[in-house]
């Protein structure tokens, strides 16, 4: 990972300035961060020049999303570098500014016809992260012949204000004979864009889970009670460790299915639907005992470590939740019947 | 996170891949030919010395070691690749597999030149089996405070006095590596004065008693020592230098795929019923168990990774083991919660025999090889906690 060193410092000094706050409607994202990335370049890293992006591989992408992720940052990064912008690139259309956020919604309902002229959306995008904030949006909708994906810019759409447990827009978009850009996409296609969504947003779990465990261990050396610090009792370090296994489990799974995406993996639809499994389901334990180890000043907005335990809390559910993607990577599995099993265990990551 | 728990990711390896595919197709034969049948934990329970010698005809023992002493000179992740898939298949590996996952890698470390010469070619073929003489009726967890004695006599060989328990298959095996007192017990510094000696178990003196687990198997042994005499030049490594040792054999010995794939078998019969119920609760729960078997192999993998590097991992080693270990005993619960299954030991139904095997070796799980208490407090070490 050294070779992220760089970009890691970048981002993390442009952080420094910009403290996580609590999102309200009025107040529903960072945008002298965003704007300050974008001046760095680094909204379109990733993404290759001739698109208009910044350049740069996957794992500086993965690398500048973990930052963001563990500095609990208001925008739409991870959607952008992600999901969104490949999304758009790989299917042919044309990739907006990359100073512009653009975000990503499944809406499976949206359809989208051609009239002649062009093509043109209806139908309500539930769930859209950054519904509201961002200036444009990949959707994934449904075409004449099947899935397609749908880039259209943002001003003038309706949009209701539903929110996650954390304060970040996940509103619907109404579209009513909207014009969109669109082009088709195979089954397969589809699926890894969902799969593609699922692995972000695992991503920013792993980076949270950790940074909780860390803010966990420093608050267990500085608290005293007893006489002692709370990381000296026994009982706390037994919870410790095992939020440390849950971390260690995730970031493993993690980067191991983000490898399988930069190689071009056929099972990457699995090995993403494996990593936000495995993420999803570390959350419980993490959230529950930093939660525990942090005491009542935890449960307070005064303390900073709800700015990630409410996005844990939330990012578990988006992009499809554990159940969700372990029916679709026990079927995966399953695939060359009971006795390919183990084969395929050995083989998606 | 803090630097000592985290590893980097393991390189997709080739070699592992092919020599994976071959003991898959050998599996298959021998499944086919009826050589043994599927059990849940064989790694201490399925004792059987000619598949120990076919494993060692085909070159999968001693897999990592000089060619010198017989050795294959392969990687660890190769060996990783092998071992788990004999797992998997609920094979019965137990006679060879102490020898092979960490007495030989002592005497190899350790051992001196006509201890290597002698022994490690037998366990390569899979005809020498080795126990660990660590834990002892009064010293468990707190393995420092180990009383079973060795005292020079005038001929300069050891006389050994005490008992050594929990000794898997020592009823099968030929050799023990013993953790014994060599000076008596410092409180200033408990580590002290220990060292660890090579122990043919066929010396007089030496009496094995049986027992039994909660099936009624026999697999653990109280092996009790009776002024046994060993000779001199069967101290393994420095006098006084046992405790580092022990601690050294460690990463070989918690990082393995056996710490979170005792209860594959369960999973591969469960995965049956899935696929013949179609309930989707049931297709999530193998979703859910699936997800974290794919994470303890990333995690046990980096190890293996390590370990070709030069690397003894010891407190990532510690959480593999804490993870995987735990893994393996929920499988059962996460089964029950969603398919209706009597478990029974002589059920004609593969799933309801699976489930009571691992039901009934569960308790070992997390207790075998260091407990998940003690674990999780080396993990804390790691952390910066102590």
């Amino acid at each position: 990972m050294a070779d992220q060193d760089l970009v890691v410092e970048t981002v993390r000094d442009i952080l420094s300035g910009h403290e996580p706050f609590v999102l309200t409607p009025a107040r529903r994202w960072d945008e002298g961060l965003w704007s300050a990335l974008a001046e760095a370049g680094l909204t379109g890293v990733g993404l290759p020049e001739e698109a208009g992006g910044s350049g740069g591989e996957l794992a500086d992408a993965v690398a500048i999303v973990r930052t963001l992720a563990s500095g609990a940052a208001a925008v739409p990064v991870a959607e952008q570098l992600l999901v969104a912008g490949p999304a758009v690139i790989a299917a042919g259309l044309i990739l907006p500014p990359i100073e512009e956020p653009l975000t990503f919604g499944i809406a499976d309902p949206v359809t989208a016809t051609s009239s002649g002229d062009g093509w043109t959306l209806t139908g309500t995008a539930a769930d859209v992260s950054w519904a509201g904030v961002a200036a444009h949006v990949a959707l994934l909708v449904t075409g004449p012949d099947g899935a397609a994906l749908a880039l259209l810019p943002t001003s003038g759409l309706p949009v209701s204000g539903a929110f996650n447990l954390a304060g970040e827009p996940r509103g619907s978009l109404t579209l009513e004979a909207t014009p969109a850009a669109v082009a088709p996409l195979t089954e397969g296609q589809a699926r890894e864009l969902r799969a593609g969504f699922a692995l972000a947003r695992a991503v920013q779990l792993g980076a949270a889970l950790e940074q909780v465990l860390a803010w966990t261990v420093q608050y267990a050396g500085e608290r005293h009670q007893f006489g002692r610090p709370l990381g000296k009792f026994q009982a706390i370090q037994m919870e410790l460790a095992e939020m440390a296994g849950e971390v260690v489990a995730v970031t493993a799974l993690t980067d191991a299915a983000v490898q399988a995406l930069a190689h071009g993996s056929a099972d990457v639809v699995l090995a993403a639907a494996a990593a936000k499994v495995r993420a999803g389901a570390a959350v419980e334990v993490v959230a529950r005992l930093a939660h525990q180890v942090h005491g009542a000043i935890g449960f307070t907005q005064e303390h900073k470590l709800h700015h990630l335990t409410r996005r844990l809390w939330s990012w578990r559910d988006e992009a499809g939740s554990e159940l969700v993607w372990s029916r679709v990577l026990a079927s995966g599995l399953l695939a060359d019947g009971p006795d390919g099993l183990w084969p395929a265990l050995t083989r998606v990551v | 996170m803090s630097n000592s728990l985290v590893l980097a990711p393991a390189p997709r390896s080739d070699a592992a891949e092919r020599v994976r595919a071959e003991v898959r197709e050998f599996l298959a034969d021998e499944l086919a030919a009826g050589t043994f049948t599927t059990h849940v934990d064989t790694w201490l329970s399925g004792v059987d010395p000619s598949f120990s010698r076919k494993l060692g005809e085909r070159g999968w023992l001693g897999m990592t070691w000089p060619k010198e002493y017989g050795g294959h000179e392969r990687s660890a992740m190769e060996r990783y690749a092998v071992t788990e898939e004999l797992l998997a298949a609920g094979a019965p590996v137990a006679a060879h597999w102490i020898a092979d996952r960490q007495s030989g890698p002592n005497l190899l470390t350790y051992g001196t030149e006509k201890q290597r010469q002698e022994i490690l070619p037998r366990i390569v073929r899979g005809e020498c089996y080795f126990v660990i003489g660590m834990s002892e009726p009064d010293s468990g967890s707190d393995l420092a405070s180990i009383r079973t004695k060795a005292v020079r006599n005038g001929d300069g060989d050891w006389v050994v006095n005490g008992a050594k328990v929990w000794t898997s298959n020592a009823h099968e095996s030929h050799y023990g590596i013993v953790l014994v007192r060599t000076s008596p017990s410092d409180p200033s510094n408990r580590h002290a004065g220990m060292s660890q000696l090579l122990i043919d178990l066929s010396l007089p003196g030496i009496t094995v008693n049986p027992i039994r687990i909660l099936d009624g198997g026999h697999h653990f042994n109280e092996v009790v020592f009776d002024d046994v005499v060993v000779p001199g030049d069967m101290l393994l490594g420095e006098e006084g230098n046992g405790w580092h040792q022990v601690t050294a054999e460690l990463a070989f010995e918690r990082s393995g795929p056996e710490r979170f794939l005792s209860t594959y078998p369960l999973i591969a019969e469960f995965g049956r019923r899935v696929v013949d119920s179609g309930d989707p609760a049931q297709l999530a729960v193998l979703g859910r168990l699936s997800a974290r078997v794919l994470a303890l192999r990333q995690m046990s993998l980096r190890i293996a990774a390590a370990l070709d590097r030069g690397e003894l991992p010891n407190i990532p080693a510690a959480l593999v083991k804490d993870v995987g270990t735990t893994f393996e005993a929920d499988v059962i619960e996460e089964v029950r919660r969603v398919a209706d299954v009597m478990p029974s030991l002589d059920s004609p139904d593969p799933l309801a025999r699976a489930l009571a095997e691992a039901q009934l070796h569960q308790p070992g799980f997390t207790l075998r090889g260091g407990t998940n208490e003690i674990l999780r407090g080396i993990v804390a070490r790691g952390l910066g906690l102590r």
